[in-house]
């Protein structure tokens, strides 16, 4: 019987062992184990974002460039709905089809029967003022505000940018995305868009187990409030911009218009261009394939995205460096030999202001032979790579080829071939010319702004510049205020060129001869008492198809600033395959220069031949 | 009347009355909890559970004074007509209209009685009435095959086994398999009092063999050398074969030659019945089993995962626990087990344990654990301190129901045990047990206070 008796220290012992396993696990999963706090919180929990309105965009006198606009989306709750609810009504109130609305209806209901949908996405205010006063014949539709871009004027597309929802590169590089965040994805809103952007408010709800907010968290302690995006003003000046694409309709290439006394960018055209408004909300996904499918590309950005050869632009440049290098002096005289570079008919340039202004092409040829074959090394090829290379550091101080920092995405910047390019890359990589294996020679052709180099219409409108504050320059930049922020101050040194200023005076003063005297290659940029100052530059180029170089017909180019003495002005325009730079590249920047200092257009005989000018169609240059 | 209203009182044992008001005054506060409606905030509003809950423990006192006042011997006396009339609830039960597939309830307006909540206190007092007079042979019958044993086994056992067994047949047609599990604890009764002393060893093998047999059960594995596919239960056989070698080596080395025989037929019998009873675990599991009761199964195992489906319960559950911390959130903030946000389901009957654990922390949790813990030896304190055969029997019944459906219900919100949908005693709200557990400790407070009076 005792044996029996002891029975009872063993069931004491279950009894005292069981609850003991119960307080180790429970010590384990409340006080040790966070998995189930965070499960807990994933599942009681919801974050509820609430989106800012996006900073305002403005021109550099307080013209609205970029605004935001109500929209409406439309969302439906099914548990809430009627059972007879009139969907051929209500879809033809929406503006969708039956099939349309039926499958919304069906993801909803897959979705959820008590949480909300979206139906339509997107209506713009004028056509919800329909549907509006109409949503209470039905119950479990409603609608959310939602704020859009809109555009008050169609102009500066490409410098502007447009946005689009997220992907997933985006998501990953930023915690601030989430799925279906709206981002700039170009242009300023690109650049600018950690200002624009504003900060998203949270909200925490407690929610029940089918996912309906009950509660607010912890009274909303941890709640915080959208703040919108700051505003940015642009240097670009709104009206410019405006006549700057009036002129460029019907015609491809691009327009930059700086001021040379702080390098702000007053107007940047690419044409053909778009009405900004095409690429906002549900008008995004159609516009933006027809424009990427339209072949005359109006969604490249020719301004900042592409490069040109320069032409005769580049002579200005040879003959600065040349007096620099003291290989030339402001006097020199070279032959118009046209047995070494084809040229036109002009008498013979007698000094560096003349070889400007009649833009001789054996005479830059000459100038720059000096410049390169200097004669410091006995070998000529080793002396014409000595040469290249001074040559090459000259014209990167002028900001070609450099990373101008300027404040704007995906800028493309020029190409200045130097001797370890022509060593080993040149014509190509696999057949280089080597080492020693070229000289002046060889590469003659970038004398006169050929070959291999390669400028953006933003450099040679920084050239311009250049020439007009007679050595110096600041880096092109878009932006003129940030609210609560800085411009910063890399837009505000000052760069100085390796040439002194003394010997732009010649070269300006051909530049001024170009407009204003006969025998001169822009005549019709002439604009009496603006003092102009400008040079040509007509770009030969091809076209590759079939394996074949087709010649095009010439790109027109012109850079100039004005007025002469205390320029407020600097232009570059490239207008492609259309001829001569003196017949339309110049009186087209004389046009917007005149617009800009004086207000109006005096000669309306030149402004209407632009007007109606209709260069668009690529043409071939006729066989020889 | 015996002795007067003084001497009733004299002897009760008021830690115990005093464990039973805390317990279900902590209960009605974490029910109110738990249930708390913003639109009913009365305590006592009947149209709330707490407030049923109340009215129920109000009805409780009132029979729990009623049998403080009638003498134990009537109690003894009525033991196998309150059995009677209990058995003959369950199965007038069976006659009603089911409610969520089991026909379990006598609804009376809105309140409803499950006769098999209460039917436990009927089996506990028939079953203390029949062993206090038929205690086990003195001798225990060793085991041999033979006519005249299994003969003995029968007429010596046969009541004690019917006792149990109509109760238990009648739950399972309601369906009500967690009552079912409950009847079981009365191993732990006849344990104590006597009978086959190997019983709980024996189990504990017995589950640790049907635990492995269904974790391995639809797994295969390659046989090494002779590379042939076997199925997991080979596995164990084999298994069970090297362990069976291994004990013959023990026994051929270290038993004296005299006593190897016995030990030998022991250990070939134990195999066999062991490579029996693992085909007959999974000819059972695939045979008496609901899907559902698999899949719960499945899920405490972990061979299957499904927090959001059918693994939904239990992982609200854990999370509700989980989250409570050292300290808890605080009482009525819960966030997951409230009326409000619904996350665990039952949050105030089969998963109370979750509320009280996510507002308390481990703190609650812990102390709660403990609580139970200490009530259980208390109880068998109490039970040891009995000369009356009677009521040591009850006591022990007693604890072991309320040690069941602890072990169950805590087991099943920390995932320790399979979702059985059975209450926490005087915790839980739901009239039958609150009355079911009262009556069960009132009447061991009135038998245990005579404890001086009665002798045998």
């Amino acid at each position: 019987m005792r044996n029996i008796d002891n029975r009872k220290y063993v069931i004491a012992l279950i009894f005292i062992m069981i609850p003991l396993i119960f307080v180790v696990r429970l010590f384990y999963m409340q006080v040790v184990d966070d998995k189930w706090k965070e499960r807990a919180a994933q599942i009681s929990e919801n974050k509820v974002i609430t989106y800012p309105a996006r900073g305002i965009v403005y021109d550099r006198n307080g013209q609205k460039l970029i605004s935001n606009e109500v929209y409406y989306d439309i969302r439906v709750i099914p548990k809430q709905m009627d059972e007879d609810v009139d969907s051929v009504s209500l879809a033809k109130l929406l503006d969708i089809s039956l099939e349309e609305y039926t499958k919304k209806m069906n993801k909803a209901r897959d979705y959820s029967y008590r949480k909300s949908s979206e139906v339509v996405r997107q209506i713009p205010p004028d056509e919800f003022a329909d549907i509006g006063p109409e949503m209470y014949k039905y119950p479990g539709f409603f609608e959310v505000e939602r704020t859009l871009r809109i555009y008050p004027k169609p102009i500066a597309a490409h410098v502007l940018g447009y946005m689009s929802e997220v992907d997933s590169s985006d998501i990953k590089r930023d915690a601030y995305y989430k799925s279906g965040d709206m981002i700039g994805k170009s242009g300023i809103e690109k650049s600018y868009e950690q200002v624009l952007r504003g900060e998203k408010g949270v909200k925490y709800y407690l929610q029940d187990a089918i996912g309906i907010e009950t509660d607010r968290y912890e009274d909303g302690a941890y709640d915080t409030i959208a703040q919108q995006g700051k505003s940015v003003t642009l240097t670009i000046d709104a009206d410019l911009q405006e006549y700057g694409e009036e002129l460029m309709r019907n015609k491809r290439g691009s327009i930059v218009v700086l001021e040379p006394s702080s390098g702000e960018v007053l107007t940047m055209i690419s044409s053909p261009t778009y009405d900004p408004n095409l690429l906002v909300g549900r008008r995004l996904g159609q516009n933006y394939g027809e424009l990427a499918q339209d072949t005359l590309l109006p969604l490249l950005n020719r301004s900042a995205n592409s490069t040109y050869p320069p032409g005769s632009t580049f002579k200005t440049l040879m003959a600065l460096i040349a007096m620099q290098e003291g290989v030339i002096t402001e006097e020199a005289s070279f032959p118009c030999t046209k047995s070494l570079v084809g040229c036109h008919n002009h008498p013979t340039a007698r000094g560096v202001s003349d070889g400007v202004k009649m833009s001789c092409n054996p005479y830059f040829y000459y100038v720059t032979r000096k410049i390169i074959q200097q004669g410091k090394n006995k070998s000529h090829f080793a002396d014409a790579a000595i040469g290249l290379d001074i040559w090459a550091e000259y014209l990167h101080s002028f900001g070609l080829g450099e990373d101008m920092k300027t404040d704007f995405p995906a800028m493309r910047y020029g190409f200045i071939p130097n001797t370890d390019f022509y060593d080993n890359e040149f014509p190509s990589k696999s057949n280089p010319y080597g080492k020693f294996g070229w000289a002046y020679s060889t590469i003659y052709s970038n004398s006169i702004g050929q070959g291999e180099v390669l400028v953006s219409p933003l450099e040679m409108a920084n050239i311009a510049c250049v020439m007009a504050n007679r050595g110096h320059f600041y880096y092109p930049h878009f932006v003129k205020e940030i609210e609560d922020g800085d411009v910063p101050s890399v837009y505000t040194t000052k760069r100085k060129t390796k040439v002194e200023p003394k010997y732009f005076d010649p070269v300006v003063d051909g530049m001024w001869r170009v407009v204003h005297e006969p025998g001169g290659t822009a005549r019709r940029a002439r604009v009496d008492s603006l003092d102009i100052c400008g040079k040509t530059g007509t770009a030969e180029n091809f076209k590759m198809y079939n394996g074949k170089r087709h010649q095009l017909i010439d790109h027109s180019i012109f850079i100039a600033f004005a007025p002469k003495d205390d320029p407020k002005i600097a232009v570059s325009v490239y207008i492609e395959n259309s001829g001569f730079g003196g017949t339309w590249a110049a009186p087209i920047a004389s046009l917007l220069i005149e617009q800009y200092l004086t207000g109006e257009i005096k000669d309306t005989i030149k402004e209407n031949r632009i007007l109606e000018a209709d260069l668009m169609p690529i043409r071939y240059q006729k066989k020889k | 009347m015996r002795g007067g209203n003084d001497k009733i009182w004299a002897d009760v044992d008021w830690v115990l009355v005093g464990m039973y008001f805390l317990v279900v005054v902590l209960g009605v506060s974490n029910v109110y909890s738990s249930v708390y409606n913003p639109e009913k905030p009365g305590l006592f509003n009947l149209e709330t559970e707490h407030g049923k809950q109340i009215m129920w423990i109000g009805i409780a006192l009132f029979i729990g004074v009623i049998i403080m006042i009638v003498d134990g011997s009537l109690i003894r006396k009525l033991s196998f007509w309150a059995y009677g009339v209990l058995v003959l609830l369950l199965v007038l039960v069976l006659f009603t209209e089911p409610i969520n597939g089991a026909k379990s309830w006598f609804g009376i307006g809105s309140f409803g009685i499950q006769p098999s909540e209460v039917a436990k206190v009927g089996v506990c007092l028939a079953l203390s009435a029949h062993l206090a007079e038929n205690p086990p042979p003195k001798t225990p019958l060793t085991p041999r095959i033979s006519i005249s044993y299994l003969m003995a086994l029968v007429t010596q056992n046969w009541k004690t086994v019917t006792i149990l067994a109509i109760p238990s047949l009648l739950v399972l047609l309601q369906p009500d398999a967690g009552t079912f599990i409950i009847f079981t604890s009365f191993i732990l009764v006849l344990y104590r009092e006597g009978y086959a002393g190997n019983v709980l060893l024996f189990l504990l093998v017995a589950v640790i063999i049907a635990v492995i047999t269904l974790i391995v059960a639809d797994s295969s594995f390659m046989l090494p050398l002779l590379k042939i596919k076997m199925g997991g239960k080979f596995g164990i056989v084999l298994a069970l074969l090297f362990i069976g070698l291994a004990f013959y080596l023990l026994i051929r080395n270290f038993v004296l030659k005299r006593n190897r025989g016995g030990l030998y037929r022991a250990l070939v019998g134990s195999i066999i019945v062991s490579i029996l009873f693992v085909n007959f675990v999974e000819w059972g599991y695939g045979t008496f089993l609901d899907d559902h009761q698999k899949e719960r199964i499945e899920l405490l195992l972990g061979k299957m995962e499904d927090p959001d489906g059918k693994g939904y319960n239990v992982n609200r559950a854990k999370a509700a626990i989980g989250s409570g911390g050292f300290a808890g959130k605080g009482y009525q903030k819960a966030t997951l087990a409230n009326a409000s946000q619904k996350h665990v389901p039952m949050q105030s009957t089969d998963f109370i344990f979750c509320t009280w654990s996510e507002e308390r922390g481990f703190l609650g949790s812990a102390f709660l654990v403990i609580f139970y813990c200490v009530l259980l030896i208390k109880i068998v304190s109490v039970a040891e301190r009995q000369r009356s055969r009677y009521t040591r029997i009850f006591a022990y019944c007693v604890a072991g129901i309320f040690f069941y459906h602890v072990m169950i219900n805590v087991g099943m919100g920390i995932g320790l045990a399979p979702v059985i949908g059975i209450p926490l005693p005087l915790f839980s709200y739901g009239g039958s047990s609150v009355l079911t557990f009262s009556l069960l400790l009132f009447i061991l407070i009135k038998l245990d206070s005579e404890r001086k009076i009665v002798l045998q």
